[in-house]
């Protein structure tokens, strides 16, 4: 196990060693290179070892640790802290999520009656083909060091098996065009690709977000209005040009679409640098085609620009309000979401308005922002804010930095909100909604506010809840799991300043060490752990003007779960994720109902649930030593017990959910119906170091037959693997 | 020595800083090379020296697993499970793909061992099992992420994952040699060809049919756990051909043999001793099992021989 800083109290000589080690390796591989020292000096010097390799010694590698730093009375280390971060706390603006643009789609029938359908953008940089049901494999030169010759335009499997689901009910109204490539600055505002003003510039290796800037991306959608998403692969066609990490081919998820498979990034259908993917985001509500299936209901529906209601189809319990989207990448997926490759996607409803001033009986009036102000009768984001959370770490370069080969769990030891280290957000004595992301590769956070006031907790994962939860620090908020909050600012003066903490420590990438007192996490040397303590700074300033958001109060009514009552439970399957047993086997695997542990084979259908049922799942944490926050793709689940009891469960988690959070040793009792959509989903850790290549299995909801073959991409196009499945699968 | 090396340490940065000063992006591209890995030198199964990197990992696209020639448990399995990897990957073998076992038991696994060890198990060229100092060995596991954790016994608690790496584009990735051979073999060949082309393994029309194990236990089982050493009617292989097997051998001594195989031998069982010996001393592994696998594999066992017409 590796932790990748030192302690904030380490001692002046033990930092400046391990900031020397990581430099002079650097500097003695510049001055060979440059031939300004010869191979023999270094050799004399005891520097290179007789086979001309740097030696493998304490003060040359910032890998190899020295024997104290192996100790475990602190944090164990074998590099420096990210440097630069002195000082410069809560010094800079914290930059809101950048709102993506699209353009009006228009769709074309196939003139021959068949079931294709084309969509046009109006965007004239909607470049290739327009998009088709089925993938396009219109052919193209590909780029010698992908292998050269010709591949298809689009990295989507071709024919039947991967065309888009319900095409034709739900046709593309809006069509994003969007570009993950190498960090550069943003012409919107000229904004640096820096964590900081006074860091250094990430370079093109460094990170890669969609169109390659800052800050993250926001994607605004509702109910009624389904969304093409064209995601090019811009990266570098050399897949060494990553800065020592990730991956330059993509699969982007929907985190947690009622999409068809083939647009829910299934890690093994990536495509690569020069191809796009055609991803049809429907945004429908589940039970679209056997609840309220004639759209009559007003709470089903979706935001018109004029302020209306536009009724949609679906179980307005299926409501949702905040996802994510973020590349899933077989064996890269940590790697990759750690170097920006992921954004928010926040989705309107008649329930959920994002216009606080629209008062039709049916609108929540949730903080956000008012229609009469702005003149958008949805998706105001004045007062309803994106905090995407992640640690991260730099090397002496200011270049993000990873060690691939930490297999327990990556952490950073520098906080970033919305990719900005540590900075302040200016707001008014009101009511806002936060939605909150752990958007980390392995830490959990716990938030709470620095004076302990309350926090009304209104969703949890992607859904409102059905009723406000009254907080003084929230729970424990695992990777990908995302909180949606309302703090009150109106208790404070303009001038004051109120701060969100961060309670939950780490000593690795295991799970947390434990949860500090808000008291201890604000008296600096109580943790070791950088990233506990204030990590966004709130700065009150003079109201602009009134409030018109509903009050939120403890037990507030807001989305009750969906019943269930009526649909058969066809059967139960339990899934164990951690230590197989025996002490010489691999201790990165589920096992399913008591089967074999087994780590990630794409390949492989684990489960098979029928169409139309629903099952009730139980997923275990094999061992005390670990936790692992799963998440299960495609359908809302909701919790029945934890450690076998529904008075386990806090009441921030009565509502859906989709990532399980499972605590060590302990268990979560879920159930979940299947509806609409089939093809290979997941069920994975979404500690991404633990989910690459271990504890993954795919699902199909299907006719309980055949599994699907399993793609195997190639920039010359795709082929097939065959799938196999487990027993009573 | 630590003072003597930082001093110079010292030196050579205060030397380097007055010849230049600019950024060296270049380094980031060998995050995971030489300087890395290291160069510390092995012993093949044949007596040869090599070097971690040069020798090794240069250039090369590897699979490295860590493995003692005494286990009775999960190592005998990891090697036959590799051994069919080997099988698809062909002429990739030994060309520009290769196969490292590194011993986590230097004390008994001399290269003679190894030697025993690798012809035992038909490993073939590019397929190199790997000795050396204790240090050195350890170096290489933690490298890998493969270290022992505290408290662990260094030897019987190995990490059983299956590195896989590109040491030419840096992309590496840990897997588990117990998993679909064939699965693995794609990710090496396939996945981290770099700028190799990919070998197309057919259409969607032509993909592989699914092997229907929805209702058979016993088919999944033998197929995932048994068959990387023994088929059915098909020849020996590291093991026996077990076509007629529940025919001609006491029921209870093929259930008691497949549930515990390591203790009927340390019992001496004269049965299983014939066998250790009459197949090159591969011991056949304990796969904990539970009764009703045993069970369900001795039913495929019976049906397959039945299927199969009169037995032997």
């Amino acid at each position: 196990m590796s932790n990748i800083y030192l302690p904030w109290n380490a001692s002046k000589r033990r930092l400046r060693e391990a900031e020397n080690a990581r430099k002079n390796r650097l500097e003695i591989v510049k001055a060979l290179s440059h031939g300004q020292v010869s191979r023999r000096e270094l050799s004399k010097w005891g520097l290179l070892t007789a086979a001309g390799m740097i030696a493998p010694i304490g003060g040359l590698s910032p890998f190899v640790g020295t024997s104290r730093a192996d100790s475990s009375s602190s944090i164990p280390t074998g590099a420096a802290p990210s440097p630069g971060l002195s000082g410069i706390e809560f010094t800079q603006p914290m930059l809101r999520l950048e709102v993506l643009k699209s353009s009006p789609a228009v769709c074309i029938e196939d003139p021959t009656g068949g079931p294709e359908m084309t969509v046009s953008s109006s965007r004239s940089n909607l470049t290739g083909a327009d998009a088709d049901r089925q993938s396009c494999q219109t052919k193209m030169n590909v780029d010698a060091a992908l292998g050269g010759g010709t591949g298809p335009c689009e990295g989507r499997p071709p024919g039947e098996a991967w065309a888009h689901q319900h095409w034709d009910k739900f046709e593309p109204k809006v069509a994003y065009d969007v570009t993950t490539c190498g960090a550069k600055t943003n012409p919107n505002g000229n904004i640096s690709f820096k964590f900081h003003p006074s860091l250094a510039d990430q370079g093109p290796d460094a990170m890669w977000t969609f169109n390659g800037t800052m800050p993250p991306k926001l994607v605004l959608g509702r109910y009624g209005e389904p969304i093409l998403f064209r995601h090019h692969n811009g990266l570098s066609p050399e897949v060494t040009k990553n800065g020592g990490f990730g991956r330059h081919t993509l699969s982007t998820h929907e985190h947690n679409g009622h999409h068809g498979a083939e647009n829910d990034g299934f890690t093994g259908a990536f495509f690569y640098p020069g191809q796009y993917y055609d991803y049809h985001w429907p945004i429908v509500l589940a039970g679209f085609g056997s609840i309220n299936a004639d759209a009559t209901d007003l709470k089903a529906g979706s935001p018109t620009d004029a302020g209306g209601i536009n009724k949609v189809a679906g179980d307005w319990r299926e409501t949702m309000s905040t996802h994510w989207f973020h590349d899933h990448m077989f064996s890269f997926t940590s790697q990759n979401v750690y170097k920006g490759c992921a954004a928010m996607f926040n989705i309107y409803s008649s329930l959920d308005r994002g216009a606080e001033d629209v008062n039709d009986g049916v609108n929540f009036r949730l903080p956000s922002g008012q229609a009469s102000v702005t003149g958008k009768s949805w998706g105001n984001l004045d007062y309803d804010v994106n905090l995407m959370l992640a640690d991260k770490a730099w090397d002496g370069h200011g270049q993000l930095y990873f060690d691939i080969f930490d297999f327990t769990g990556f952490l950073g030891d520098a906080m970033t909100v919305n990719g900005c280290y540590k900075p302040y957000f200016e707001v008014e004595p009101r009511q806002y909604r936060f939605r909150i992301l752990n958007a980390s590769v392995s830490r959990f956070f716990k938030v709470g506010l620095s004076d302990g006031s309350d926090i009304m907790q209104i969703g949890n994962d992607g859904n409102l809840l059905p009723n406000v939860v009254k907080l003084k620090e929230l729970d424990e908020q695992g990777i990908a799991e995302r909180y949606d909050i309302v703090i009150d600012f109106s208790r404070y003066k303009p001038g004051q300043k109120v701060w969100m903490v961060n309670l939950c420590e780490h000593r690795d990438g295991a799970k947390p060490n434990g949860d500090l007192k808000l008291s201890d996490a604000l008296t600096p040397g109580k943790s070791n752990d950088p990233c506990v303590g204030k990590f966004l700074e709130f700065r009150i300033v003079p109201s602009k003007r009134p409030d018109q958001s509903v009050r939120v109060v403890d037990k507030m009514p807001l989305i009750p779960n969906p019943d269930l009552s009526n649909i058969p439970i066809a059967r139960t399957r339990t899934f164990e994720f951690g230590k197989s047993s025996g002490s010489d086997r691999s201790p990165w695997t589920i096992k399913t109902d008591n089967g074999n542990g087994l780590s990630a084979d794409f390949s492989r259908v684990s489960a098979m649930p029928r169409p139309g049922t629903r099952e009730i799942w139980t997923l275990v944490n094999g061992g005390g030593g670990w936790d692992h926050p799963i998440h299960i793709l495609f359908e809302e689940g909701q919790i029945l017990a934890r450690n076998g009891s529904l008075s386990n469960v806090p009441l921030a988690e009565r509502g859906r959910k989709d990532v399980y959070r499972l605590r060590p040793g302990g268990s979560v009792t879920l159930t979940m119906q299947f509806r609409e959509f089939s093809g290979m989903y997941m069920e994975h850790c979404h500690n991404t170091v633990h989910e690459d290549n271990a504890m993954l299995l795919r699902w199909e909801p299907g006719t309980g037959l055949v599994p699907l073959p399993t793609p195997n991409p190639s920039p010359q196009g795709v082929t097939y693997l065959g799938s196999t499945q487990i027993p009573n699968s | 020595m630590y003072k003597k090396l930082l001093s110079h340490s010292a030196a050579l940065a205060a030397m380097i800083a007055t010849a230049f000063f600019t950024s060296s992006r270049s380094a980031h591209a060998v995050t995971w090379g030489a300087d890395y890995f290291t160069n510390v030198p092995f012993t093949t199964q044949d007596g040869q020296t090599v070097h971690f990197f040069d020798d090794l990992l240069k250039g090369k696209r590897v699979f490295i697993n860590f493995i003692y020639t005494s286990c009775g448990d999960s190592c005998p399995l990891e090697t036959a499970r590799l051994t069919q990897v080997k099988k698809i990957l062909g002429d990739h073998m030994g060309k520009d793909i290769f196969f490292y076992s590194f011993t986590v038991d230097p004390d008994h696994d001399t290269p003679a061992e190894l030697k025993k060890y690798a012809e035992t198990f038909h490993t073939g060229p590019g397929w190199l099992f790997l000795t050396g100092k204790k240090k050195d060995l350890e170096l290489v596991r933690k490298k890998l992420g493969q270290a022992a954790t505290a408290g662990q016994n260094q030897v019987t608690d190995h990490s059983t994952s299956l590195m896989i790496g590109n040491e030419a584009t840096g992309e590496w990735l840990r897997d588990s040699s117990m998993d679909n051979p064939q699965y693995i073999a794609t990710i090496v060949r396939d996945w981290l060809a770099g700028a190799g082309r990919r070998e197309t393994t057919g259409s969607y029309a032509n993909a592989p049919p699914l092997p229907n194990y929805v209702a058979d236990r016993g088919g999944y089982l033998f197929n995932n756990q048994c068959g990387a050493c023994h088929t059915i009617g098909k020849g020996d292989g590291l093991g026996p051909d077990l076509l007629g097997v529940t025919k001609h051998r006491d029921a209870g001594w093929v259930s008691a043999f497949i549930a515990k195989p390591d203790q009927m031998l340390s019992k001496k069982d004269p049965v299983a001793m014939a066998l250790y010996a009459k197949y090159k001393q591969v011991k056949m592994p304990n796969l904990r099992l539970t009764d009703q696998d045993v069970n369900a594999i001795v039913r495929y066992l019976e049906s397959q021989t039945t299927a199969s017409g009169p037995g032997r």
